[in-house]
Parts: structure tokens; C-alpha cells; sequence
């Protein structure tokens, strides 16, 4: 036993495999003490912010800034952000468009450039143009409005007794905070979902509940695959026949459309994790059995069973002593398939909106269907979906990893 | 040749059992589902409607023209001797077209879609694997953790990125349809251009998560093969080692048939996600729809098709195996 | 090997493709006259790939310039062409609705979203009602002809209204209750005679006056000629394909399977006449692409594969804003569309507690709308202080029918968690176990909220409505059961007593009847606890002096009588609070790609009557495709 556990771990694929699952592990078990939010708060209002630090800006101007630096380019900066090179050349062809002749025009000037739009740009011409250009130069000419002003903006609070405006502050152009100074900082990782949801905490959950959606569906799938297995091949005969016969039956219609069938059955109100974890292990222990069954009809002409069965033993002490060690690897193997198929069950159901319900717990297939209905993946908003892929297919590898490290120590014919 | 009789009669029994239940199973399953067709149907038709005893009236209208009001038995053998004339009823959802139109439209996209993925993802997927058992070293080393991490993509992840990167960012193939947004079915070259441009992204899709699960499979199965005792038998006997390789895949590609055959059955859920990601038409979505609106005539033929698709596919490789392999052979004449 | 097999499984797919394509090409070929023939049940099988006979035959593409592309009507294989049916999935040609869907089929009238008017496009000039609004009589244009050359006369109003009886269509049996005749005086000359109450008025004059903008003029001779081969079966009639159907319309069907509908225009169109729009539609061919979701949608209309998207476009700035595309929606800014319907959520009077008015405002106050209307909408709906709460939907039309300084105080803007508590606690139903869970008489506060699974922008909705109960002591989850589940219950009283406490439905939009036709579906008691009960008041509440507000309604002709019964009306709901506005929704959704085409509607476009963002195929927006021009001509 101790020598298989060493060889185990000096299989190179089957550590990789262990210290990626490991590693997810404890990011779920970790994770949650450190970050104590809940998963499915609304924090945001709004969607898919993008990953990054929200600073607060109300407390970052609350009071008058003792940082004051003198930086060079900051303005410079300032402006690039704002007016970038593609918008200057929009402007110079607004310009030219409204008759301003192309030598007087040069694009580098910012003063002038922005001086000449100044006095010519005029919203209600339309030139000619198409609406989604006309409100292009007019979002334009709103954004960079007092773009070169020198000045600071100027805070004001409305009088409780007047309700008049009143300057309490200003802020100048050379103003900083210091953001460990700011009372309110939260740090979005991976941003926010549709729902305004902290995508990598709701991430972590997912991950925990795919996981155990997993380990449920692959042990239902191989307990009943093993229970049929065994006794279908070691008793054979009619049972053997009802066995196979349901397992036709079910490897015939399509195990993903029963599915589907039944989840759907079901009805969302009742479709718990742990209801489609067991609905998705009840119907893939077809392969299971028929595998199962293969190796106990190899095995139960074996020479130490015949030897067990003359020494009267019962089919319960048979099937436990003398044919399970010799398949427990296998089996051990096939749940870890199992785990891993269950996982990407559930996702591909929930991305048919056959998941689980959504209120109770995340799961990687909901965050996946979610943001595929809010259509990140069309708006470039990649954080939605692709830490939840990256994260499924983590989850898979890493447990095939281990099967197929698992499959050279068991099978010394693999072995290189 | 008797024992192999006995063996087809006994298979061709088990083939008429399994259809006749799996043919039982289809029609009541969908029907089990909760919730009413015929008010969906309502539902739709309700829309600017005023008047509630209008839409009674409606709904006991299509009721009655559905079968719905009447016991499931009934029902069961209206649809049996429907089926025997041919006849696979009238589609719920899409009312009035006939189911058998629906299929006829949809089922070749499928077919050209899913037979071609699968049989590629397999062929490719098995060089690949009794190249890495062969070869072994490098090759197996970086091809082994590739294959796996691939074919461990979830389905629509790898079609949503294939979309978003060749098809949105890259824009090398069209994202959306079976062929070009503006054309029309044609014998022009035109279109059939514009077919083959619009298959390859949800064809690569499917192939790509396939060659990964096949190419595991075919690896470890050429290893164990590779290191039988027949082969190190035939070596000593001085057989050539061209030869040995032969004989070693083909009895490695024993299995694989199986595992092709059952892959069928999966043909029309695995081109579900495509379908849907890359607006291809095609069988799982049809399906899909049936389910959501509870579309019993459509739900059952569908899956009829794919039960008597998988069906004889099992049913010829099992006759085959019967011809093909010894260790079967042997188990006819116990 | 691996090359072989690859180019013959290409082989393989190209055959079967074609076979998939070939019935497309036969039936061409085909006297149209089979399809008549032939038995009711065996006729569909040939007709939804049938190419139009007069297609010619080297049209295999669109040429681009020529083609205006949609999104978001069509979302499965058209069935059939017949405008007797309500049900033939056709959404491009057929819709009879408050802004009726007329490239194929026309109404005498076009409804206009924006002004509110009825403008006549059959009809020639304005209708009138007699002197105790009784009935109504109207003209029809001397240009007006049918598809085949015949002219559109009186008589085919009259038939199609006499047809809609005689079967029992959708048509006739929503209208018959207020509608008694429609006859032809002369050719020209059409009299609607409504149904008379037992005071001799009118039962719903608005209800009459609203059925010529809603209901196709569908032509007699085809009329005749169905029922000939449908031999009187009213099932067969309306489940006729009507491949052979005359139209009045600019379009008709040019090609349509399961990948996308197209029509073309008929150069022959009565309506470039001068007495109508004058010239022909811009577009020849309306061409709409079947997409299998939203988000395919979007990415054909960022491709510029669709001109004129009528979908849910997530996040729709982003398309301008981060990628410079020319996208563009009918207002610059968010909202970017114009809100029509307002989708609400009942409370189930039945469910323990809410038939508290306490109860039922705590709630509803301390719902944060803004993050509903920001997440679920993506921001495209207006928020509740930018258009305060009432019966009326955003449109100007409808906004000045009630008095605002007289709700004010009722209009409640949302998360307002204080006020909900402060509420909640002066009447008494308060945290008496401390459990943190209000009670009303001992009994625990616990509900439900609910709308059907997949509706997404519902879903996300009711998600935050949950979220504000915890703020106020009153337990709410969430539950989403499947649509053909949902409908079930939620059309039919008495509700469950558990899991539809707090449920999602919609009200009507805008048309010819609205705000009434809206007030009515969502509060009028004619609907309260009735079954197969698809108008609405699905929560059940009753209220007589309401009632009466909604009945004597369609009847006043006086403005300002009219503006004190409606400023009453929202002074009642806002009271009492059977059920709330969650957002405003758009008639449809609008967003234009200007790569191709220009010249979409859009505000302060300077059309007028202005041309509302409905698609250009509804209502009087139709009249925006006579303004279209390429951007690169």
C-alpha cells in the first residue's frame, strides 16, 4: 500500500494534476475566511465593471489635499486620455468637412486644434453625416470642454437651510490622494458580473459547489455502475440480461437528452445543486456498468475465485475479497472521470438555463449562462466568462491529469 | 456458423426489445413533463386579446385539435398507428407545420455537421494517440497534457472562443448561420463557398474537444497492446516489425469502434452548444425548442431518430465484433 | 490519410447540404395552384421552403445596397402567410396589433406611438362618428389596389370582418363584444357599427375606433377563394399556409426557410400614388436573418450583417463608445430608446399580510429601481425620478393626461428603506419574537417573488426586489419556474398559496387605446379571479370606485374630465398599491447600424408626423422607410 502510494506521487503527471486540484482546493476553503462577503450581493450598480481598484471618490475629495505634486506630464497625460490620436483626425475631417482648408489645420497643435474646433464646431450641422457620427463629434465636443483649462473644479454642497449651492472646495489639477488614505477602497479582481455581483468571490463559491456538484454526480454515477456492474457479470445469466438491457436501453436515448428531459421536469423551483448533481448521476452510470461488468467476467473465471466459491464462500464475501481489490483501481479511476464529467454536465446544462436555480448558490455553468444572456463575450467584457472557463477547465484537467498518472501506476504495461 | 446465428438471433431479440421500450420511453417521457402545451400556445396567441371567453374558446380549440384533452392511452395509440403510416404528426410549437418538415429541414445540417466532426475527431484523434504510444518521448510528452487539457474545455467555452477570437476579433469565418446572411440556396459556388466558410467554425468546435478524448483512449490502448505478450511472442519469432505495429492498432482500434458508435448517440446533444453559440441550424436546437415548449409530436420523433441512429450503429458493430473478434468468438460456442 | 478523409468528409457534408437545400429549388417550378389542391394537412409540407414563383432565377444574393436587414422579430421558421391566423410565426409580414405590422398587410389606419394620432393609409382622410357616437364611417383611397390590380373597396373591409366572425379568428372574438357590423355603403364607403349598452352608447368606442389600426383589410376574391378549398372548417382556415394570399401591401414574400424570411417590393405598390407616401420604399428587399439568441443577434448587428436591430442589445453604448462602430439608438443617451410599457410586479392578495396596503407599500418602497434599471436593463429604461411613477407610460402623449402635482407625494422614487420601516412600524407590524423577521399577528412575513426562468432582464430584476426585504424585516426569496409552468398558475386564480406572493407580468404598451386599454389590463376588476385570464389584474384586486373610473372612461370627450379621471385612477393605484412598475420597457428595442443605410428615425430627425423607432415596419414607423438612403451611394 505504502509502496504504491510512493509510486503514486512519482508519477509526474499525477502530481501536476494534485498540486492544480490542491491548489484549487484551498482557494475555496481558503478564500471565504479571509473574504467573508456574500457571494450573490449586488454590490454593483451597473454592469461588468471592469477588474481593477475602486477608489472612492467621495472620500477622496472630502477634504482639502495635502499632496500636492508637481508632475511634468501630467497634463500632457490628461489630455492623451481624452483626445487621442484617432479623435484628432476625426476633427480634422469635421473640420475639413465644414470648410476649413486642410493647411490650416495640424493635428499635433493641441491648442490649436482645439481652439479652431472651439469656435467652429457647431452640433446642429449634420454635414451629411451619419446620426452615429454626428453624436460621435458631439460626445467629443462635450468631453474635451475645458480640456486645456488650467483651473481647478470647484466643490459645492447644497445650504441645508437655503438650499442654495455653496463652494466648500477646490480641487486643482495638481491634487493627489494617497490611496491607503482613502476610507473606502475595494479591490474587484476580476470586476463585477451582470448582476453587479464581485465576480472572483462569486468565482470561489462557484468553483466549491461545482466541485461538490461533481463528487455527487460521479459517486451516484459509479455506485450504481458498480452495483450493476457487479452483479450483471459476476452473477450473469438473467440478470445479466436485465442489466444489459436497461443499460441498452439507456445508452440508446441519449444520456443528455434525458437529461435535459428531466431537468427541465423537474421545474427551476426544485432544481436544487445537489437535485441536478443526482439527476446528473443518474443518468451517466452507463458507461460505468458496462466497464465494470467487462472486467468481472475476466476476473470471475480467475482461479482464486473458483478456489473462494469451492471453499463456499457467499457472493457478498466473493464479490467483496476476491473481486474488488482487483478492480478498485479501475473503479477509483472511472469516479474520477466521473467527477470531472459531472462538472462539465452541469455546466453545459446551466448554459442552457437547465442549471441549478439561481438565487442559492453560484455555480460555474450559471456564471457562464449569465454572462453569455448579458453577452460579455460579444462586448469584450472577458472577465465575465473567461476566468469561469479557465476555471472549468482547471478543474477537469487537473482530475484527468491524475486519472492518467493513476493509469500508468495501476497498469504496469503504461508504465514508460 | 451456428453459434454465430444463435449469437445474431439472440442480439437481433435484444435489438427488437430494447426498441420497442426505447420507442415506449420516447413517446411518454416528454409527456410527462409538467405544465400545458396548448397554453403556451394560448399564451402567444393572446397577445392584443381582450376577451376571456375568446380565449377559452381558443384554447378548447387547439386542445381538442392536439389530442391533449384526451387520456394518455389514447393518445399512445393514435401516435402508434400515426407512426406506422409514416405519419409523425403535426409539431405543437410550430403549428401547422408537420413535424416530418421540420425534421426534413433540420436533420441534414446535423448529419453534415456532427458526421464529419466525429468521424474526423476520431480518425485524427486515433493517429495521434498510436503516434504518442509509438513514438512515445517528446511527442507523448507534449502531446499527452495538450490533448487533455483541450479535450477538457468545456464544449461552448471552446466555441465561444473560437467565435471570439477567428470570427469577431480576427474576422477570418462568419460568425452566425449555415451560409452567408445574403444569399439564397443556390447550386452557384457562391454559396457552396460560403457553406464551407460558415462550417468550419462550429465543424473545428466539435473536432478539436474530440481529437483529445480519442487520442487518450488510443494511446493507452497501443501502450497495453504494444506490450502484450503476442507481440513480444512475434518479435522472437523474427516477424517483421511493420507487421506487429499493424496488428497491434487494429486490435487497439477494437474498442474505439465502440467507443465511435456510441459517440452517435451524442451527435445531436453535442451539436447543441454549436448550434446555439454559431445560429447554426440543425436537430439540437430544434430539440431544445421542443422541450421549452413542451412540443410532444417533436420531443418523440427526435428523439426516435437518434434511438434508432445509435441503435443500429450498436447493433452493426456488435455483429461485426461477432465476425471480428476471437475472444467473442470463442464466448459463442460456450 | 488525414487529408483524404478531410476533403471526402467535406464531400459528404456538401452533398448532404445540398440535399437540404434541393426541395427549395423544385417546388419553383410548381403550378401554385397544387399547393390548392391539395389536402389541408399535406399542403404545409411543401410550402415553407416554396420560393415565390416570380423570384427570378439568378437572385441568389441580396445585393447589399438593396437590402435592409432586421434582427429580433423572427425567431423560428416562418409557417405560414395567412392573416387570418394569429398563429404562423411570421413576424416580418404578419402582426395585428396596437401598431399593426404593415409591409404585407395594411390597416385602414396607422397608429403613431409618438403623437398618439391614427393616420389613414388605406382609408382616405379622417374618420368620423356620427352624432351619438355609434358608428363610424370612413373612405377608402380611390388609389388603394390589391396585389393582383383590383381595387380595394368597402366590401373587402366588410368581408374580413364578416370572415373573422363566421370562424371565430383571434380577431373577430377579441372584437366582437364591441364591434356589431362593418358594412360597405358603397365601394368607396365603410360604416363600423358598434355594439350599444342598454343606454344605446357605445359599448367601447375606443375599442371600435382602435380596430382600424389593429386589423389587416384582407381582400375578399382570396377570401372566397380559402374558403372554397377549406370547404367552411374553421380549424383548416386558419391553418391555412396562404402561399397564394393577395396583399395590399409595398412587400410580399420573396423567400423564407428556417435561416431567414425575406421580402421583396412590389413595384407595382399602390402607395407611390400621391395621395399616399408618393414614391416607392427605399429598401427592394426587407431581409431578416433568424438568429438562435440575443446574443448572435448582436454580434450580426456589430458585424453590419443587420441594419435595423429590434432585440435586447446588452450594454448597447459599448458598440459606439469602446468600439467606434456606427451603432447608434434613438436618443444619445441612456435611455436610449422610448419607454412603452411598463413591466410590473402583482402581489397576490391572497398571500398572508399583503392584503395590508402597509405591507404592500413597504415593500415596493424599499425596492432599489435604480440598480434594476442599471443592471437588468443595461440602463435602457428611464429611471423613476427622471419619469415618476403613475399608469402612463414615458410617452409626452400619455405623461400629460394626468395631473402631477396632485400625486406627488404618492410617487415613491425607491429605495427608501427608512420610509418602509417607518411605515411598516406605525402600523403596527413589527419584530415582536426578535428573530429579525417582522409579524403580522404573531405570523412571520415570507414571500415569494417570482417571474419565469431564462426571462433575463425579469430575473434580474426580482433578484434585487428580494434583496429588499432584508433591509425591512420581511423575508423574500426568489423563485423561477418555467415559463409553461408559470403561465399555467399565474392566468389562472385562485394563485397557489405559496410561491406567487410577489409575481412579474406585463401591461400593455402603447396604441390607440392606451393609457386606458393599460389601466384596465392592470386594475380593472373585470379580470380580478377569473381563469385562462391573459389581460391582467392577476393579483386579483378590486376596487368599485375604480371600476367605474374605467368604465365611464372611453365614453368622456371632455379634456379636462378626462385628465381628473385619470389623475384619480393614479391616485388609486398609487395608494393602494395592488401591484408596481419595475421599469419602462420600449415598444421594441431599436438600435440602427448606419453602414449601409441612413436616415433612420432618430429624436429631432425632423419628420412630421414624427416617425417612431418601431422597426419600420409598425404602425406609422413604416413611413421611415421612404426616408432611408445609402451612406455610400
Amino acid at each position: 500500500m505504502k509502496h504504491t502510494f510512493k509510486q503514486i506521487f512519482h508519477s509526474g503527471k499525477f502530481v501536476l494534476g494534485f498540486c492544480i486540484f490542491m491548489a484549487l482546493l484551498l482557494l475555496v476553503i481558503i478564500y471565504p475566511i479571509i473574504v467573508t462577503d456574500d457571494p450573490l450581493a449586488i454590490i454593483g450598480q451597473g454592469t461588468f465593471f471592469p477588474p481593477g481598484i475602486y477608489v472612492n471618490s467621495y472620500d477622496s475629495i472630502d477634504k482639502p489635499s495635502p499632496y500636492i505634486l508637481n508632475l511634468p506630464d501630467a497634463a500632457a497625460k490628461r489630455i492623451v486620455s481624452k483626445l487621442s490620436e484617432s479623435d484628432r483626425q476625426e476633427m480634422k475631417d469635421w473640420l475639413l468637412a465644414s470648410g476649413i482648408p486642410e493647411n490650416e489645420i495640424d493635428t499635433t497643435d493641441t491648442a490649436k486644434l482645439m481652439e479652431q474646433w472651439e469656435t467652429n464646431y457647431d452640433p446642429t450641422k449634420g454635414l451629411g453625416m451619419t446620426y452615429a457620427k454626428q453624436r460621435y463629434y458631439q460626445r467629443l465636443d462635450k468631453s474635451i470642454s475645458g480640456l486645456l483649462s488650467p483651473e481647478g473644479k470647484i466643490i459645492a454642497a447644497q445650504n441645508p437651510d437655503t438650499g442654495i449651492l455653496e463652494q466648500v472646495g477646490v480641487i486643482n489639477q495638481s491634487d493627489y490622494v494617497n490611496v491607503g488614505e482613502v476610507a473606502n477602497v475595494r479591490v474587484l479582481m476580476l470586476g463585477t458580473d451582470n448582476f453587479g455581483r464581485d465576480m472572483l468571490t462569486q468565482l470561489v463559491k462557484a468553483i466549491g459547489v461545482s466541485l461538490q456538484i461533481g463528487i455527487v454526480a460521479g459517486l451516484v454515477a459509479t455506485a450504481i455502475g458498480l452495483t450493476l456492474g457487479l452483479l450483471s457479470g459476476y452473477i450473469g445469466g438473467w440478470v445479466d440480461d436485465i442489466v444489459m438491457f436497461f443499460t441498452n436501453l439507456f445508452t440508446v436515448i441519449p444520456s443528455f437528452v434525458l437529461l435535459v428531459l428531466i431537468s427541465f421536469s423537474i421545474g427551476q423551483d426544485k432544481r436544487g445543486a445537489t437535485t441536478i448533481a443526482i439527476v446528473i448521476g443518474l443518468t451517466s452510470w452507463v458507461w460505468t456498468t458496462r466497464s465494470v461488468r467487462a472486467s468481472v467476467i475476466s476476473l470471475r473465471n480467475r482461479d482464486h475465485v473458483n478456489l473462494s466459491k469451492l471453499s463456499g464462500h457467499s457472493i457478498v464475501h466473493i464479490i467483496i475479497n476476491d473481486i474488488l481489490p482487483y478492480i478498485a483501481s479501475y473503479v477509483i479511476m472511472a469516479l474520477i472521470l466521473q467527477i470531472s464529467a459531472g462538472i462539465l454536465t452541469e455546466a453545459g446544462l446551466s448554459i442552457l438555463g437547465l442549471g441549478p436555480r439561481t438565487t442559492e448558490v453560484p455555480t460555474l455553468g450559471l456564471m457562464m449562462n449569465w454572462a453569455m444572456i448579458y453577452q460579455a463575450h460579444i462586448l469584450g467584457k472577458w472577465w465575465a466568462y473567461l476566468p469561469v472557463l479557465v476555471a472549468i477547465a482547471l478543474i477537469t484537467f487537473s482530475m484527468n491529469l491524475m486519472n492518467t498518472g493513476l493509469d500508468q501506476i495501476f497498469n504496469p504495461a503504461l508504465r514508460e | 456458423m451456428k453459434g454465430y446465428r444463435k449469437y445474431f438471433l439472440n442480439k437481433l431479440i435484444w435489438l427488437l426489445v430494447t426498441a420497442v421500450f426505447a420507442f415506449i420511453l420516447n413517446f411518454t417521457l416528454p409527456r410527462l413533463m409538467p405544465g400545458d402545451p396548448v397554453a403556451a400556445i394560448v399564451a402567444r396567441l393572446a397577445q392584443g386579446m381582450s376577451s376571456s371567453t375568446g380565449m377559452k374558446e381558443v384554447y378548447e380549440q387547439y386542445a381538442e385539435l392536439f389530442g391533449t384533452n384526451q387520456p394518455l392511452l389514447t393518445q399512445f395509440f393514435i401516435y402508434v398507428r400515426n407512426m406506422l403510416q409514416g405519419n409523425f404528426g403535426t409539431s405543437f410549437s410550430q403549428y401547422p407545420r408537420p413535424v416530418a418538415d421540420i425534421l426534413r429541414t433540420s436533420l441534414p445540417w446535423t448529419i453534415a455537421l456532427q458526421f464529419p466532426a466525429i468521424i474526423v475527431g476520431w480518425v485524427i484523434g486515433n493517429m495521434l494517440g498510436a503516434l504518442a504510444a509509438y513514438l512515445k518521448k517528446g511527442f507523448d510528452k507534449v502531446l499527452m497534457p495538450i490533448s487533455i487539457f483541450v479535450s477538457n474545455f468545456p464544449p461552448f467555452g471552446m466555441a465561444v472562443i473560437l467565435m471570439v477570437l477567428l470570427g469577431v476579433n480576427l474576422k477570418w469565418f462568419p460568425t452566425s448561420g449555415g451560409y452567408g446572411f445574403d444569399l439564397m440556396p443556390s447550386f452557384t459556388w457562391n454559396f457552396i463557398w460560403s457553406v464551407i466558410t460558415h462550417y468550419q467554425l462550429p465543424f473545428w468546435s466539435i473536432v478539436i474537444i474530440a481529437i483529445g478524448g480519442q487520442a487518450i483512449g488510443m494511446r493507452s490502448m497501443s501502450i497495453y497492446e504494444l506490450n502484450a505478450d503476442y507481440v513480444k511472442y512475434s518479435r522472437f519469432m523474427g516477424i517483421k516489425d511493420r507487421k506487429i505495429v499493424g496488428y497491434v492498432f487494429r486490435n487497439a482500434m477494437l474498442p474505439q469502434i465502440t467507443g465511435l458508435a456510441l459517440a452517435l448517440g451524442t451527435m445531436v446533444g453535442g451539436a447543441l452548444i454549436a448550434e446555439i453559440v454559431f445560429s447554426y441550424p440543425g436537430l439540437g436546437y430544434t430539440l431544445l425548442n421542443a422541450i421549452m415548449g413542451k412540443d410532444y409530436p417533436l420531443i418523440s420523433a427526435v428523439t426516435l431518430i437518434i434511438t434508432i441512429m445509435v441503435l443500429l450503429a450498436t447493433f452493426i458493430i456488435e455483429l461485426l465484433y461477432g465476425l471480428i473478434d476471437p475472444r467473442i468468438k470463442a464466448a459463442q460456442s460456450d | 490519410m488525414k487529408r483524404t478523409i478531410f476533403a471526402l468528409s467535406i464531400l459528404v457534408v456538401l452533398s448532404l447540404v445540398l440535399s437540404a437545400c434541393t426541395p427549395t429549388q423544385a417546388p419553383a417550378t410548381q403550378a401554385p395552384t397544387e399547393a390548392v389542391t391539395q389536402a389541408p394537412t399535406e399542403a404545409p409540407t411543401e410550402a415553407p421552403t416554396e420560393v415565390a414563383t416570380e423570384a427570378p432565377v439568378d437572385a441568389n444574393s441580396l445585393p447589399r445596397n438593396e437590402t435592409l436587414y432586421f434582427n429580433g422579430q423572427q425567431w423560428n421558421a416562418v409557417v405560414c402567410w395567412n392573416p387570418y391566423s394569429s398563429n404562423c410565426n411570421n413576424a416580418m409580414a404578419l402582426a395585428q396589433q396596437d401598431n399593426a405590422r404593415v409591409p404585407m398587410f395594411e390597416t385602414p389606419y396607422l397608429y403613431n406611438m409618438l403623437d398618439g394620432k391614427q393616420y389613414p393609409l388605406l382609408a382616405d382622410g379622417d374618420y368620423a362618428w356620427d352624432e351619438g357616437m355609434t358608428q363610424i364611417t370612413f373612405k377608402i383611397k380611390p388609389a388603394a389596389h390589391w396585389s393582383d390590380g383590383t381595387p380595394v373597396t368597402a366590401e373587402d373591409v366588410a368581408y374580413t370582418w364578416a370572415s373573422h366572425i363566421k370562424y371565430n379568428t383571434q380577431f373577430g372574438a377579441s372584437n366582437k363584444d364591441y364591434i356589431d357590423t362593418i358594412e360597405a355603403v358603397d365601394p368607396q364607403t365603410v360604416v363600423v357599427k358598434a355594439k350599444l349598452g342598454a343606454d344605446g352608447k357605445a359599448v367601447n368606442p375606443l375599442l371600435v375606433q382602435a380596430y382600424l389600426s389593429t386589423n389587416y383589410v384582407i381582400q375578399k376574391a382570396w377570401t372566397e377563394t380559402l374558403e372554397a378549398r377549406t370547404g367552411g372548417d374553421a380549424a383548416a382556415f386558419m391553418a391555412d399556409v396562404a402561399e397564394d394570399v393577395v396583399y395590399s401591401g409595398p412587400y410580399h414574400k420573396f423567400f423564407s426557410d428556417d435561416q431567414k424570411v425575406v421580402l421583396i417590393r412590389d413595384d407595382n405598390y399602390w402607395g407611390q400614388d400621391a395621395s399616399m407616401f408618393g414614391k416607392l420604399p427605399t429598401p427592394k428587399y426587407l431581409a431578416h436573418v433568424i438568429y438562435k439568441d440575443n446574443a448572435a443577434g448582436s454580434v450580426a448587428l456589430a458585424q453590419g450583417e443587420v441594419d435595423v436591430s429590434q432585440q435586447f442589445n446588452s450594454n448597447i453604448q459599448v458598440l459606439w463608445l469602446n468600439y467606434g462602430l456606427p451603432i447608434s439608438t434613438y436618443l444619445p443617451e441612456a435611455p436610449y430608446g422610448i419607454g412603452a410599457s411598463l413591466p410590473t410586479a402583482f402581489f397576490n392578495k391572497n398571500s398572508y399580510g399583503l392584503d395590508q396596503v402597509a405591507v404592500r407599500k413597504a415593500i415596493a418602497m424599499a425596492v432599489d429601481f435604480d440598480t434594476i434599471i442599471a443592471n437588468a436593463m443595461t440602463n435602457q429604461s428611464a429611471t423613476f425620478t427622471q419619469v415618476p411613477r403613475s399608469l402612463m407610460n414615458p410617452t409626452p402623449g400619455e405623461q400629460a393626461l394626468y395631473d402631477h402635482d396632485a400625486v406627488k407625494d404618492l410617487q415613491f422614487a425607491g429605495k427608501d428603506i427608512a420610509g418602509a420601516n417607518k411605515l411598516l412600524d406605525e402600523a403596527g407590524i413589527v419584530d415582536t419574537d426578535g428573530d429579525g423577521w417582522r409579524e403580522y399577528n404573531g405570523q412571520k412575513l415570507t414571500y415569494v417573488a417570482t417571474c419565469p426562468n431564462g426571462w433575463s432582464d425579469w430575473q434580474a430584476a426580482i433578484e434585487v426586489v428580494a434583496a429588499a426585504g432584508k433591509g425591512i424585516g420581511i423575508d423574500i426569496t426568489t423563485n423561477y419556474p418555467d415559463w409553461g409552468v408559470y403561465q399555467t398558475v399565474v392566468t389562472n386564480w385562485p394563485l397557489p398559496e405559496t410561491g406567487y406572493d410577489i409575481f412579474m407580468m406585463w401591461s400593455d404598451g402603447a396604441g390607440p387605446t392606451q393609457p386606458w386599454g393599460r389601466i384596465r389590463h392592470l386594475i380593472s376588476s373585470e379580470f380580478a379571479e377569473t381563469t385562462n385570464n391573459w389581460n391582467g389584474n392577476w393579483g386579483g384586486y378590486i376596487n368599485p370606485e375604480a371600476d367605474a373610473l374605467i368604465q365611464a372612461i372611453p365614453t368622456m370627450t371632455d379634456e379636462a374630465e378626462l385628465k381628473a379621471a385619470y389623475t384619480e385612477l393614479v391616485k388609486i393605484y398609487l395608494t393602494d398599491i395592488p401591484s408596481f412598475t419595475l421599469m419602462y420597457r420600449p415598444q421594441s428595442f431599436h438600435a440602427v447600424n448606419e453602414s449601409v443605410w441612413t436616415g433612420f428615425p432618430h429624436e429631432g430627425d425632423g419628420t412630421n408626423p414624427p416617425v417612431p423607432p418601431l422597426d419600420l415596419t409598425d404602425g406609422w414607423s413604416i413611413a421611415g422607410l421612404y426616408n432611408l438612403v445609402l451612406v455610400n451611394p
